[in-house]
């Protein structure tokens, strides 16, 4: 439940299914990429432009020739596919992202901490 | 020192003197700041200096004190200050010039104080932020109303299968078919349940020949659409005609949609029409469930009874024909995918 530290970035997130993708950080999955290869392994962490990375990696390149790698960042532009685990609820892990993003922006209360969007408007 | 300073040292022995007389009660005037007689010493240590407007208020600095002119800061001081939502939220609603006309500072800071003590005292914490609607990824969801991605909230809402095709990096990849969860505004979708029908995009010499290829396969696809029966009926060698009944006994094996015998079966078509164009003598389309070793996917299991099944038909076909199909058609089953909005081709709703 790592929410990023950029508000640009958590805007961006919140307002896409990055967002789903983000929640499946620690999860063992599979990710297709455009070039038609594969990587297999955990997400360590998923970034607002999709950039992936992951850990313990097996890595079925294009041709078929299959790699152990340690880790592996994928560029969001080349993914094709995320396969979601099937013990994911997919609407559950988006909320659950939206909560984290939540209670990140508000806190500290009400009145304190740095607010992100202008709390009321006066005239 | 007394001798030095002529009229401030006599003030003071004066001082001393009264004071040493009556103990605690220098002239008010001493005290006053607006009088002659002030004298800055002593209202400095006495305890009784009067201030000459109680209710001023009080600022730590002078651009404090400018902010506060300006209407944009709440006085602090004695008055305790109820929230400091007041002066942020103006300061960053006016951005423009500050407005210094005193009256403006009369409405804005009466603003502040009384309405600001109403809206708290009237809303609890929670309801003044909720004034401003959650917008995220669920909530935007149902907003395009109207538009095609309106379209695709009524396949989450309803539950309805729908077709993606997917692109490769010139022209159609495949085909996923499976049921909407989740959508956004870059078309990246989250699909449940979802059979995909695809072949490997093409490369070396046939790479240069496809370009040929491309619109007459379009144009094969929507004829053999409509008639993917018909078409079923003109095979030109036994060996496909064999392929074909072999595939339509693994496809009535397969736990698959309606929908999905169809889609397999115009692929194969296309690939039949495609094998004529190219003259590949004795090259038969067939369909081959493979079973991918997708993690995380649970699709070993599924995938391990149609897979033995075809692959012992197949490697007869092999036999037959040493030459490796690279047109070959794949078709998995994923439980649950994400796609990225940028594959996309279209997106057809099945009825």
């Amino acid at each position: 439940m790592e929410v990023s530290h950029s508000v640009k970035e958590r805007t961006i997130a919140e307002n896409s299914l990055v967002i789903l993708l983000q929640g499946l950080c620690g999860h063992i999955t599979t990710v297709d990429l455009r070039d038609e290869s594969t990587a297999t392994g955990r997400i360590t962490s998923v970034d607002a432009f999709m950039n992936v990375r992951l850990a313990e990696v097996s890595f079925t390149d294009r041709q078929g020739t299959v790699s152990q790698l340690d880790e592996l960042f994928v560029t969001g532009r080349n993914i094709r596919y995320v396969h979601i685990p099937d013990e994911v609820d997919i609407r559950a892990t988006i909320e659950q992202q939206l909560q984290a993003i939540h209670r990140v922006r508000y806190f500290g209360g009400r009145d304190k901490g740095r607010k992100e969007f202008p709390r009321a408007k006066y005239k | 020192m007394e001798e030095d300073e002529g009229p401030a040292g006599g003030a003071e022995q004066r001082h001393l003197r009264r004071r040493a007389g009556t103990e605690r009660c220098p002239s008010p005037s001493r005290l006053d700041v607006s009088s002659s007689r002030f004298d800055p010493l002593l209202a400095l240590y006495s305890a009784s200096t009067p201030l000459p407007f109680p209710s001023a208020p009080c600022f730590n600095n002078l651009a404090e004190y400018e902010s506060f002119q300006r209407g944009l800061l709440r006085p602090r001081g004695r008055r305790s200050a109820p929230s400091r939502r007041g002066p942020p939220a103006s300061r960053s609603a006016r951005r423009g010039p500050p407005a210094a006309d005193p009256e403006r500072i009369q409405r804005l800071r009466s603003l502040m104080v009384n309405a600001g003590h109403e809206q708290e005292a009237a809303e609890g914490g929670g309801t003044a932020r909720r004034r401003r609607a959650p917008r995220n990824v669920l909530t935007r969801m149902p907003l395009h109303e109207g538009s095609p991605l309106g379209e695709l909230h009524r396949c989450v809402r309803d539950g309805v299968r729908i077709n993606v095709h997917i692109r490769t990096f010139k022209g159609l990849r495949g085909v996923c078919t499976g049921f909407l969860v989740a959508f956004d505004k870059f078309w990246n979708m989250a699909l449940t349940d979802v059979d995909e029908t695809y072949r490997k995009p093409v490369m070396g010499k046939a790479f240069y020949a496809e370009p040929q290829l491309s619109l007459t396969r379009l144009f094969n696809r929507l004829k053999l659409q409509d008639s993917s029966v018909k078409k079923g009926a003109d095979s030109k060698t036994v060996s496909e005609e064999l392929a074909l009944t072999n595939d339509s006994q693994m496809l009535g094996s397969k736990a698959g949609s309606g929908r999905g015998r169809a889609e397999d079966e115009r692929e194969r078509q296309k690939r039949l029409g495609r094998a004529g164009e190219k003259k590949m003598p004795g090259d038969s389309s067939h369909l081959a469930a493979r079973g991918e070793a997708d993690v995380g996917s649970g699709t070993a299991h599924t995938e391990g009874a149609s897979a033995g099944g075809t692959r012992t038909r197949s490697q007869s076909r092999r036999k037959r024909r040493p030459k490796v199909d690279y047109q070959q058609v794949f078709t998995r089953h994923i439980n649950q995918i994400f796609i990225r909005g940028e594959n996309v081709l279209l997106v057809h709703l099945a009825h």
